[in-house]
């Protein structure tokens, strides 16, 4: 009986959605629908029962109003690069991509901005003004393909947000669909506009509190100077302890990013480069060149002080890009040495990372898998990445243990499950190691406030008993309550 | 039992007090006053009031009730006086967490040991060393220093808070970069005390540079002036402080750096225009001197803004209205006063700045200006603001307004 009146639901949405958007953007065929079965957590999957691509905000409008009054759950879509499962949809629900809303709809260097349409991808921005010295500043690894409707969703960050910040720092403006099809405009072109700032509360939400369907982003021009280094150590605690020792001594360097030895090992085998320790460390400072001289003489000195075997400055551009692509290739490369991998994004205060190291070395041990590190060491956002075997049954369970223990290990030393990509399903179980009952019901009221029906990517970022079982002192406020109609009390 | 009574029973004597004249807010006297030691207590004294129907209005330092409109009934105040601890300060991690009722500038010397670390929370608002860090948090609250660090939402990394009716929660945490959760602290930021009362705020905290140089132009053009302010926000330079002062004609430039970084930009500056240097108390004076001045006289004062190629508009706005403006250039925020209580003055250089496509707040001024300012959102905002009021504030207890 359910599972007929979603097939009818489906059918009826399909057929409106035809007409919204043309026949030819709605997708209902079982092999097209698998391209949209999971994001880049691609253990997790579901085939959605619809996909609708949208061209215009007129058209998500519509479509989402058709969701709200057939009670279809939907869930946006950018480039699927995400980590956390964000952009994975229900068997009875519908995918709403925004592939086709990818025009960059104004450039204005006057006031330092770009408003884009959502399917954009980041490092298009970047493209689009590099001509005239100006970069769109956060710089996720996925930048060649990720969007910014998704980035807004997972306030996404990347090397360089040490510096600049996050997402969240640099987004004016966005228009956004919400969860019953109606347009409000967040954010302003001003600055210190009155009421809430409902902008700030909705990036990072993960997809829960509506569809952005465009977004007003600012520029910041090219950096005057640069510098770049990798430094060399004989033990991880070494390279950990100088990250401190940078930021004690008052640099704000532009990025600080370390590798230990499996990592290093990984991206060899995928680059050409000699690089030979257990671990190393980048550090990249810019900004006015006397000031980037001054402070980066003082970095290489406190490498230097913390026994660094080796100090190798970046003497051009091109050996800066090759410091970074080894940086940058050891997520990728990591399929070379297992063959499967889960990565994680706990974070840390940064002065305890020697610690929480040894930490994670000593986990590696006990479940007797190898762990590399590739991390963003200077705001102690770690991505261990866990090799297992996918063949082997035991490995998969054990990888899986292991990799809660690390996030566990994190949130132990005071910090978070996640710094950048999301809680998505793959941690919304792991949200009560952070967040208590009370902490989680009152997500649940902003969620609320935002998708009072619930139909606006469900089952994403807080734990629901479908995901998780019950989680104590957490109540879900329903929706007949929420409407007013009734009450707990 | 009298409320003064009831409350007592829930906190103990000597956290109640019967509200004076002194503890009036926009007018109103309040029955009670009330100062929790613990977010619990806090929870208790909302809870009552969710129970008998009162209404209650926070109140940190006091002194900035007046940005927004006063309430309509009230019967607590609930002042976070208590709530004043340094909780956590992590100098290697460049963080702190403090309780929300500890005033601004007893943080700031409380973290800064300079014999050990050098360290700052890099905000400055207006109004004085009372300020607690959850007033700065609950209006948004920014100073001339935003223009490199950002404001209270660019800083705060974490918060606890206590719903309207009483859920002791958190959001955020301890660590500079975090996803885990909805951001409930952008929604504080701002939000006047209207959602929830903040008890705990994580905040992110900047190196104290090791030189700063101050340079000044006169410029009484609009557009050389503004033109000026814009070469420098493309420079290679790293200014704390842009100040532009109207009808003054003055543009104030800090650089912040090390000592051979700063007077490299010092010199970047000469090539941007006829400026001069200042030596160190003086620039101190000036500073303090622009930050305070739009408040100097009696008149209404307006938190103003505009995108960057609107600022010579907005000078000579202010010029025309006769108004005293400074304007932190690179993010064109900044806060006009008012020489006086005239209507039509008010009303002009409010209609020039929304021609400009600017936004108001009121900062001081009487409810004529307030309905003046307001700026009713669209329908779709409008009730997303009603319903996020709804689900922190259920039964309406907190008596503030985010507009
Ligand atoms: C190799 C690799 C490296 C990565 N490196 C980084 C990194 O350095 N930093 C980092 O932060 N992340 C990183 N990521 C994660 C990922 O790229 C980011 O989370 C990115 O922001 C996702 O963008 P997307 O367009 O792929 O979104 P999707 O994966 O399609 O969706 C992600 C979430 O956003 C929602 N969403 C998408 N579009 C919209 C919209 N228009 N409106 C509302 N919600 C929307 C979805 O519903 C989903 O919840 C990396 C991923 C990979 C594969």
């Amino acid at each position: 009986m359910a599972a007929t009146q979603t097939t009818d639901r489906l059918g009826t949405l399909a057929e409106r959605a035809r007409a919204i958007v043309g026949p030819v953007w709605v997708l209902s065929d079982p092999a097209q629908l698998r391209t949209y079965e999971c994001d880049g957590l691609t253990n997790q999957r579901e085939r959605p029962g619809l996909v609708v691509l949208p061209a215009t905000t007129d058209e998500v409008a519509a479509v989402v109003r058709a969701c709200h009054e057939l009670g279809v759950p939907f869930v946006a879509r950018g480039a699927g690069s995400g980590l956390s499962g964000g952009a994975m949809p229900r068997a009875e629900g519908v995918v709403i991509g925004l592939a086709r809303m990818r025009e960059i709809l104004a450039v204005d260097l006057p006031n330092r901005r770009v408003t884009v349409q959502p399917g954009v991808t980041n490092l298009a921005i970047t493209e689009a003004v590099a001509p005239h010295g100006f970069y769109y500043a956060p710089d996720p690894s996925s930048q060649q393909v990720c969007t910014i409707g998704g980035n807004l969703a997972e306030n996404a960050g990347g090397a360089h947000c040490l510096k600049y910040g996050f997402t969240v720092n640099h987004a004016l403006a966005a228009t956004v669909v919400l969860a019953d099809g109606a347009v409000a405009e967040l954010g302003s072109a001003a600055p210190d506009a009155p009421g809430l700032d409902l902008l700030g509360v909705l990036i990072g939400s993960e997809g829960t509190c509506g569809i952005v369907t465009e977004a007003v982003v600012g520029i910041l021009p090219r950096p005057q100077h640069v510098e770049t280094l990798v430094a060399f150590f004989d033990t991880v605690e070494e390279g950990g302890e100088t990250v401190s020792e940078i930021i004690s001594a008052g640099i704000l360097p532009a990025a600080v990013e370390m590798m230990d030895r499996l990592a290093i090992e990984a991206a060899r085998a995928v680059t050409h480069m000699d690089w030979d320790a257990e671990s190393a460390l980048i550090v990249e400072l810019d900004g006015p060149e006397s000031e980037v001289r001054s402070q980066f003489e003082a970095v290489a000195r406190i490498c230097s002080a913390h026994h660094a075997r080796e100090v190798r400055v970046a003497a051009s551009p091109a050996e800066r890009a090759a410091i970074w692509t080894a940086r940058k290739s050891a997520f990728a490369a990591a399929g070379r040495l297992a063959p499967a991998y889960r990565v994680q994004d706990g974070v840390i205060p940064r002065t305890r990372l020697p610690e929480v190291l040894r930490g994670i070395a000593e986990l590696s041990e006990r479940y007797g898998l190898r762990v590399a590190n590739v991390f963003h060491a200077g705001d102690g956002n770690l991505h261990p990445l866990v090799l297992y075997d996918s063949a082997v049954p035991e490995e998969v369970q054990q990888s899986e243990e292991l990799a809660m223990a690390i996030v566990a290990l994190c949130v132990e030393f005071g910090g978070s499950i996640t710094g950048e990509h999301g809680v998505g399903t793959e941690k919304a179980c792991s949200m009560p190691k952070m967040f208590d009952g009370d902490d989680l019901t009152a997500f649940d009221r902003v969620r609320g406030a935002f998708d009072p029906d619930g139909l606006c990517n469900p089952d994403k970022l807080l734990p629901t008993p479908r995901l998780c079982g019950e989680v104590p002192g957490f109540h879900r406020v329903h929706p007949v309550e929420r409407a007013g109609l009734g009450d707990r009390l | 039992m009298g409320l003064v009574e009831d409350l007592a029973a829930d906190l103990g004597p000597d956290r109640v007090r019967p509200g004076g004249p002194d503890d009036a807010i926009g007018g109103r006297v309040p029955q009670a006053v009330a100062e929790p030691l613990s977010p619990a207590a806090v929870a208790l004294v909302l809870a009552r009031a969710g129970r008998d129907g009162l209404a209650v209005r926070v109140r940190g330092g006091g002194t900035k009730q007046a940005w927004s409109a006063p309430p309509a009934r009230l019967d607590v105040v609930l002042s976070t006086r208590a709530l004043h601890r340094l909780v956590d300060h992590a100098p290697g991690d460049m963080t702190c967490v403090a309780e929300a009722g500890m005033p601004l500038a007893a943080l700031q010397v409380a973290i800064s040991d300079v014999t050990t670390h050098r360290q700052r929370l890099m905000l400055d608002p207006p109004g004085g060393a009372g300020a607690t860090l959850g007033g700065v948090l609950a209006t948004a609250a920014a100073g001339p220093r935003r223009v490199r660090y950002g404001t209270p939402r660019d800083l705060v990394i974490g918060a606890r808070y206590v719903t309207g009716d009483g859920l002791a929660a958190k959001t955020g945490g301890r660590v500079v970069k975090n996803v885990a959760g909805y951001d409930v602290a952008k929604l504080l930021i701002g939000s006047h005390g209207s959602l929830a009362v903040i008890t705990e705020v994580a905040l992110k905290l900047h190196p104290l540079p090791d030189a700063a140089r101050t340079v000044v132009l006169r410029e009484p053009d609009p557009d050389r002036a503004a033109a000026f302010c814009d070469a420098v926000r493309g420079a290679p330079v790293t200014p704390a402080l842009v100040e532009a002062a109207w009808p003054e004609g003055l543009v104030l430039v800090r650089v912040e750096s090390t000592a051979e970084g700063a007077a490299a930009q010092v010199e970047r500056l000469r090539d941007l225009g006829p400026i001069q240097e200042l030596d160190e108390p003086a620039a101190d004076a000036l500073a303090a001197d622009l930050a305070g001045r739009a408040w100097a006289g009696t008149g209404p004062v307006l938190a103003v803004g505009v995108v960057p190629d609107r600022l010579p508009g907005l000078l000579r706005a202010a010029a025309a209205a006769g108004a005293t403006l400074v304007v932190r250039a690179p993010v064109c925020a900044g806060e006009l006063g008012l020489p006086d209580d005239d209507p039509e003055r008010a009303a002009r250089v409010v209609g020039a700045v929304r021609a400009l496509g600017g936004s108001v707040q009121l900062r001081r001024g009487g409810e004529a200006l307030r309905a003046l300012v307001h700026d009713e959102p669209g329908p779709a905002v409008r009730r997303l603001e009603a319903a996020l009021k709804d689900g922190l504030d259920p039964h309406g207890v907190l008596a503030g307004a985010a507009r």
